[in-house]
């Protein structure tokens, strides 16, 4: 245990520092490997070269600019050169890589477009398809899915031909800029079970399903009598009323009530009966603001094609 | 030596301890972490449940494995180590049972704050200022048992194991106290001192100094003790250890920024963060050749030894993680990994090549000599767990590799008309087959922790503690 200087140079059979821990536990002193030492001093070179060319030391209230190097950026309608930095990088690249140039060429045109010339030149149409299936997959998609089907009792399917809210262009900007409140008073208690059964028939004749006639009948007189109003919304042929979101029953389209994951007659009258009975209250968010108007320009064409607009 | 019934001891009670909880919490970290895994490929698994979804989990899982796993491993192999290689007994009994006791209750507090929701969001910080504050009281004690044996070694030289260990013991005490201050508004909630950008900085500054200092330096003084010991040869070069030691703790203070490339934190502290995280380089590597070069002479037993095996790959994921660290910190290289699943494959080759292999290598070391046994009761079964575990590291990182690659491409893949080419959610939809191959390899590794838990088991029961006499001066 008291290994001396002197042992190491006589140690030489065994070139170790001399020293021995826990019984054996002894270290050679081999030299630093030659490339490890070059591969260290390689980064430190570059470190000090990096130091030349980009910000890099704190000093007093500044810090070393990096004079080897400068960049020349637009902001402002004025040309500015300064040190290398993130920020003017970023300017410089907003206003010059070609895909900034591209994209905003391709933004100016379709802002200053009406949606008719938009829809007519393929060209726009389909950067508006290309620039907004992102815009789409980062909004939308959450409630509507990446391909736009939605999920019934949930979310409208917009890849279909049934519009709640309209299908124009012009119906559409206003679905995604002021929002949509979808709602239909519970009937529940006004109607009773029995009641809801007629009516729920009835619904599912108007879109061409064999129910019961007596039933279907008298639920034609609750919908379409002052006991159910169900007119007031959905109409006396049931078509529906785009003002008030108020869906097409007669089309085999369903948004809200599950009738096509029933098979049977009875399961599609209980997935009617759920929504007469419950009531519609869902809302979808509005937009302006969160996104600007050209964007949701390229959206509205973009849910315009992706269903059958009109 | 005598070894008289007087003569003093070591003491290997708190080693045990900390040795068996070790394996605990690796087995309740990693099964976390296996569970998260799969709640990506089946988001279902949450079950609706507040506290078992993924956000409140994660913590915990980290959590689990860094401080619970690697925590107990360092609180063990530290306090066997400093006591063989000084020749002496623990500084106080009492304040190393104090250490354990303690650090299991920030454990257990951890547990049960994480998931109910209590957190600082401060990412590898997340406890509350209460428990920051036992850590804190712990760690001084740790401290002042690790130093108070330093200070009373019956050997003339400082064993390079004890460096790492006090280098990390002392930074982990600084990086804890600077980034959990905050001020407290009541019992489970605080705000940090620090706002905005400050904020980031000192949290990476903290984040990756615990990487830097917990991860690597202290199984760094684990390797270094481990190694030689099981090799039955001397440490490489002493040379190279005094070097790559000073290099290491100098330059990894600098690091942190390249956690932050490309945010709100100033140019210049960016720059010094990539620079310096590409110098620490060398240093890094110093440690790898010393450990591996030990065994130059002894190289026929990787074919023999499992633990050995443990150990030596254990640096060589260590060796490759410390290569695509600096890497990933140039920030060209950055723009593309950062914010993806690289990152996650990046931290994992460490966490379970590196701080894993060499933890389960050096348990396996050190467990039969503190009960008393020749060896561990099955080396078959060591020998499948190392395959186990290796097989399991590689599909894990390399499912992150190709996902982590495949993200950062999808999202800045832009068309010739200047749109982006994919929105975010279809990144997301192209992940599933990585998320379920990392699953496979999280579930390869569990399961080689459990074969682990029956061998430590099969050695443990039935054996007598082991006592082993302190060297008395000659």
């Amino acid at each position: 245990m008291s290994e001396t200087r002197a042992d190491r140079g006589r140690g030489a059979a065994v070139q170790t520092t001399g020293h021995a821990w826990d019984g054996d536990l002894q270290e050679f002193n081999n030299p630093l490997p030659r490339w490890w030492v070059w591969a260290f001093y390689a980064t430190v070179l570059f470190a000090v070269v990096y130091w030349l060319f980009y910000p890099a030391w704190p000093v007093g209230e500044g810090y070393t600019k990096g004079p080897l190097n400068s960049i020349t950026f637009e902001a402002d309608g004025k040309t500015w050169t300064t040190h290398w930095n993130t920020r003017a990088r970023l300017m410089r690249e907003l206003k010059e890589s070609p895909a900034a140039v591209r994209q905003r060429q391709y933004l100016e045109k379709v802002a200053a477009a009406g949606y008719d010339e938009i829809l007519a030149d393929p060209d726009m149409k389909g950067f508006a398809w290309s620039m907004a299936k992102g815009l789409f997959g980062d909004n939308c998609a959450p409630c509507h899915g990446s391909d736009g089907k939605g999920r019934i009792g949930l979310f409208p399917n917009l890849a279909d031909d049934a519009w709640l809210w309209g299908g124009t262009v012009e119906d559409i900007e206003t679905s995604i800029r002021e929002g949509r409140r979808g709602f239909m008073p519970a009937f529940g208690e006004a109607l009773g079970e029995a009641q809801l059964d007629d009516v729920a028939a009835f619904v599912l004749s108007l879109s061409g399903h064999e129910v019961d006639p007596a039933q279907a009948a008298r639920g034609a007189r609750i919908f379409r009598g002052d006991a159910g109003g169900c007119h007031y919304c959905h109409g006396m042929d049931g078509t529906g009323l785009k003002s008030q979101g108020a869906a097409n029953l007669t089309d085999r389209i369903w948004t809200v009530a599950k009738v096509p994951a029933s098979p049977s007659l009875e399961g599609k009258l209980e997935a009617v009966k759920r929504v007469v009975r419950e009531g519609i209250r869902r809302e979808m968010p509005a937009w302006k603001g969160r996104l600007d108007p050209v964007q949701i320009k390229l959206l509205t064409v973009y849910v315009h094609e992706l269903g059958g607009g009109q | 030596m005598s070894t008289s019934a007087t003569a003093e001891t070591y003491n290997y009670k708190v080693v045990r301890q900390f040795t068996i909880m070790t394996v605990v919490w690796g087995i309740v970290g990693m099964a976390v972490g296996v569970f998260i895994a799969a709640q990506l490929v089946w988001p279902e698994l949450n079950f609706g449940i507040p506290w078992l979804t993924y956000s409140r989990l994660r913590p915990l899982h980290t959590n689990a494995v860094i401080f619970a796993f690697g925590g107990s491993a360092l609180f063990a192999t530290s306090y066997y180590v400093v006591q063989r290689t000084c020749h002496v007994r623990l500084f106080s009994d009492k304040l190393a049972a104090f250490t354990f006791w303690g650090w299991q209750a920030v454990i257990v507090l951890a547990a049960v704050t994480l998931p109910l929701g209590y957190t600082t969001s401060k990412e590898y910080a997340e406890l509350e200022w209460p428990i920051d504050v036992l850590i804190t009281v712990v760690w001084v004690a740790y401290a002042i048992v690790f130093f108070g044996t330093l200070a009373r070694r019956r050997t003339p030289h400082i064993y390079v194991a004890n460096w790492f260990y006090g280098a990390f013991i002392l930074t982990i005490a600084l990086l804890h106290v600077v980034n959990s201050a905050a001020v407290p508004v009541s019992w489970f909630k605080s705000y940090s001192v620090y706002a905005g950008a400050i904020d980031a900085m000192v949290q990476w500054w903290y984040g990756h100094n615990a990487v830097g200092f917990f991860l690597t330096a202290g199984f760094l003084g684990m390797m270094y003790y481990f190694v030689p010991k099981q090799a039955g040869r001397p440490v490489y070069s002493y040379r190279l250890s005094v070097v790559h030691f000073w290099a290491l703790i100098s330059l990894y203070m600098w690091a942190g920024p390249h956690h932050l490339h490309y945010t709100a934190l100033p140019d210049w502290a960016q720059s010094l963060g990539m620079v310096f995280s590409l110098m620490l380089l060398a240093p890094s590597w110093g440690g790898m050749i010393n450990g591996i070069m030990t065994l130059s002479g002894a190289w026929h037993k990787l074919r023999t030894d499992p633990i050995i095996r443990f150990l030596i790959v254990s640096l060589s994921f260590y060796g490759m993680s410390t290569f695509e660290g600096p890497m990933m910190s140039i920030k060209t290289v950055n723009a593309l990994s950062h914010y993806t699943d690289w990152t996650i494959g990046h931290v994992h080759s460490g966490a379970l090549g590196w701080v894993g292999l060499v933890t389960i290598g050096s348990v396996y070391a050190l467990l039969p000599r503190l009960f008393g046994r020749e060896q561990m009761h099955s080396i078959k079964a060591i020998e499948a767990h190392f395959w186990l575990a290796t097989i399991g590291i590689v599909l894990y990182i390399a499912a992150m590799w190709i996902a982590g690659v495949m993200q950062g491409l999808m999202w800045r893949a832009v068309n010739e008309d200047g749109t982006l080419t994919y929105s975010f959610v279809e990144s997301l939809k192209a992940m599933y087959p990585y998320y379920t191959v990392r699953f496979l390899g999280g579930v390869l590794y569990l399961s080689g922790m459990l074969l682990m838990a029956w061998n430590v088991w099969k050695t443990v029961s039935g054996a007598r503690p082991a006592e082993a006499p302190v060297p008395q001066a000659a």
